[in-house]
């Protein structure tokens, strides 16, 4: 790297380097197809599920009026495209953070293992400069990969559903994929952070993995299991047969539950990707067909915590300085 | 050099590792809040429920049973095995790679190989090591679980202690055929961590992947123990598929024999694949075949990190 290159540009070249690297050694192509494929999986399954509704719907329908009876008693399944891509999220909020976070890892490892690391900061080159690149390159990749994902089941949502997507559609898929962008950039710098700063990069990886247990899954999964109507198969009150407003009426009676409940939810960073995303795509009922603008307005809190949470870990990464005892595959 | 030596080796080098303590210890944890969370679940039914009979019965609607009525007392443990299939797998996984990882590192691999022991009794003995691990981490849970059943206002009658046991045993097998798979590709894949990765993947496809296939649509009804036991969808398809993958979709096959040993599996819910028990001891020699054969195979003398 020559003396005389600007600050961009020596933090350009470390990024090309990672990207380079990343591209011989098949990293970002398995990574896309990987993610691609399981999101792929889920939005398939989806749309089969989904067909299967509409065709006992159809059934039911013809089966009323041969007996002469009201069709109105059964409600008709709604087709909204972008419901569709409920497994597609999900698959990002998993799959797609564990590829953030072993991405995150081979940033840290590929210079500690091949010791190259102090031989760079040995170069008229800026802590945080180097690690901005890293940051970089990390968000960029998540950019690239959520465009791959959003770009083939988005061509493939008006196939799959016979509707066609409108220019509003686009811009919440556009929206959801920056959502995306946002959530992977936060656990790759997490990933990334931690395998930089453990005595061993493999040891970062596992801390990292830990921590994406309890975040991604643990925490999501004991607000779930603790909401009353995920506790019956079809859900308490659908089985009491209880109207709407009694529901609410016995709800208030367990404000406290239901605020330890929500508390626990909403420390992982999962949940607000998911609740931002489920509702600027009308994947959560109470939001589908809305116009964006009030959902946006209502989750402005989702993204600011997104947001809060990925700067907040990439401002920890970029400060911290780099260990001089760290610099190498073993310490 | 005895099996027994290479075992004590390998797992002092295990106890050593922070990345496994942390996990062991989350993983107790959230054991102790299994309960918690379970019998906290099912106060909170069985408030609602009281409060709709009120109110049906002043309308003079017809009261439905109880649905948590007659719920035996190892339900309230309903989400132990969902922290076996998430942390405990995961934990397996990663001391698997460390049973072979720790010795690459540290270059000692050269210097068992020019030792005048079998390579088959070095594989058996790290195996070995794996599965003390693994019954380690069961008699944790077991331990924590027992606990919590004790402190907990429930009626617990000799047949479900009895189950539990058999419970525990079934997970004690789910985590070790993971292990055993990163003890497997650890041996196999050279690259730092690279054994941990494959075996992480396959977990990752088993746990996220294969459900959505056989009928469990959403990826995220595998954290909910009771979302995770849904009927396959009335369409070909999924008649299909289940019926292909079912005999490999490991989680569900355990996720299906732990709900029925404990008591909360839903009535007339069927497998995805005829004989789940057959299917989970086949993973388990399957993988400790891999195991086996990998680590027997390995390349003391070559390789970049050897």
């Amino acid at each position: 790297m020559p003396d005389t290159l600007s600050p961009m540009a020596r933090m350009a070249t470390i990024g090309l380097r990672d990207a380079r690297e990343a591209l011989r050694d098949g990293f970002v192509l398995v990574a896309i197809a990987a993610l691609t494929l399981a999101a792929l999986v889920s939005f398939v399954t989806g749309a089969i599920a989904l067909n299967g509704d509409a065709a006992t719907y159809a059934q039911a329908k013809a089966l009323l009026l041969k007996l002469g009876k009201d069709v109105s008693v059964i409600a008709a399944p709604e087709l909204y495209p972008l419901k569709l891509l409920r497994g597609t999220v999900e698959q990002i909020e998993i799959m797609g953070a564990v590829i953030a976070l072993v991405a995150g890892y081979r940033a840290a490892a590929a210079e500690r293992g091949s010791q190259a690391l102090a031989l760079i900061l040995t170069r008229p080159l800026h802590h945080w400069q180097y690690l901005a690149a890293k940051l970089a390159g990390g968000a960029g990749l998540a950019a690239v990969l959520l465009a791959v994902v959003f770009t083939v089941t988005g061509m493939l949502l008006p196939w799959v559903s016979g509707v066609a997507l409108s220019a509003g559609d686009a811009l919440r898929l556009v929206i959801a994929w920056g959502a995306g962008v946002l959530y992977l950039a936060g656990i790759y710098a997490m990933g990334f952070g931690l395998s930089l700063w453990a005595r061993s990069p493999a040891a970062g990886l596992i801390t990292a993995f830990a921590l994406w247990l309890m975040v991604v899954l643990v925490a999501p999964q004991i607000g779930d299991t603790m909401d009353p109507d995920n506790q019956v198969a079809g859900g308490i009150y659908a089985q009491l047969s209880v109207p709407k407003a009694e529901q609410d009426r016995i709800k208030a009676g367990f404000a406290l539950y239901e605020t330890i409940r929500g508390g626990i939810e909403q420390a992982s960073v999962t949940k607000h990707y998911e609740r931002l995303t489920f509702a600027v795509l009308g994947i959560k009922d109470s939001y589908t067909g809305k116009p964006l603008g009030p959902i946006l307005t209502e989750k402005r809190g989702d993204l600011l915590f997104l947001l809060f949470f990925t700067l907040g870990i990439g401002g920890v990464v970029l400060l911290r300085p780099i260990n001089p005892d760290r610099l190498t595959k073993e310490t | 050099m005895t099996v027994m030596l290479i075992v004590r080796q390998a797992l002092s080098g295990i106890v050593r590792d922070r990345g496994v303590l942390l996990l062991v210890a989350i993983f107790a944890a959230l054991v102790a809040v299994s309960a918690f969370l379970g019998w906290s679940a099912t106060n909170a039914v069985n408030a609602i429920y009281g409060q709709a009979v009120d109110w049906l019965t002043a309308q003079g609607a017809v009261v439905p049973p109880n649905p948590m009525h007659q719920t035996p007392p190892l339900a309230s443990l309903r989400n132990l095995p969902v922290y076996i299939s998430f942390l405990g797998a995961f934990t397996a996984i990663v001391i698997g790679q460390e049973l072979v990882e720790t010795e690459r590192r540290a270059g000692v691999l050269p210097l068992i190989g020019s030792r005048p022991v079998p390579r088959g009794r070095v594989a058996v003995a790290r195996m070995l090591a794996l599965l003390i691990a693994t019954s380690f981490l069961t008699t944790v849970a077991g331990a924590v679980a027992i606990l919590a059943l004790l402190s907990l206002p429930l009626q617990m009658r000799a047949a479900d202690w009895g189950a539990l046991a058999w419970a525990l045993l079934l997970g004690w097998t789910y985590m070790s055929a993971f292990g055993l798979l990163a003890l497997g590709f650890a041996a196999r894949l050279q690259g730092t961590a690279a054994g941990l990765l494959a075996a992480t993947v396959v977990w990752l496809a088993i746990t996220f992947v294969l459900p959505a296939l056989t009928g469990n649509v959403n990826p995220t009804a595998a954290i909910n123990p009771v979302s995770a036991l849904a009927l396959v969808p009335d369409t070909p398809f999924f008649h299909w598929s289940s019926r292909l993958l079912g005999p490999v979709s490991l989680s569900e096959a355990f996720g299906w024999l732990d709900a029925r040993t404990m008591g909360y599996l839903p009535e007339g819910l069927a497998p995805r694949a005829p004989l789940p028990l057959l299917g989970l001891w086949l993973a388990f020699v399957g993988s400790a075949a891999f195991a086996f054969h990998a680590n027997k195979t390995l390349d003391l003398n070559g390789g970049r990190d050897a």
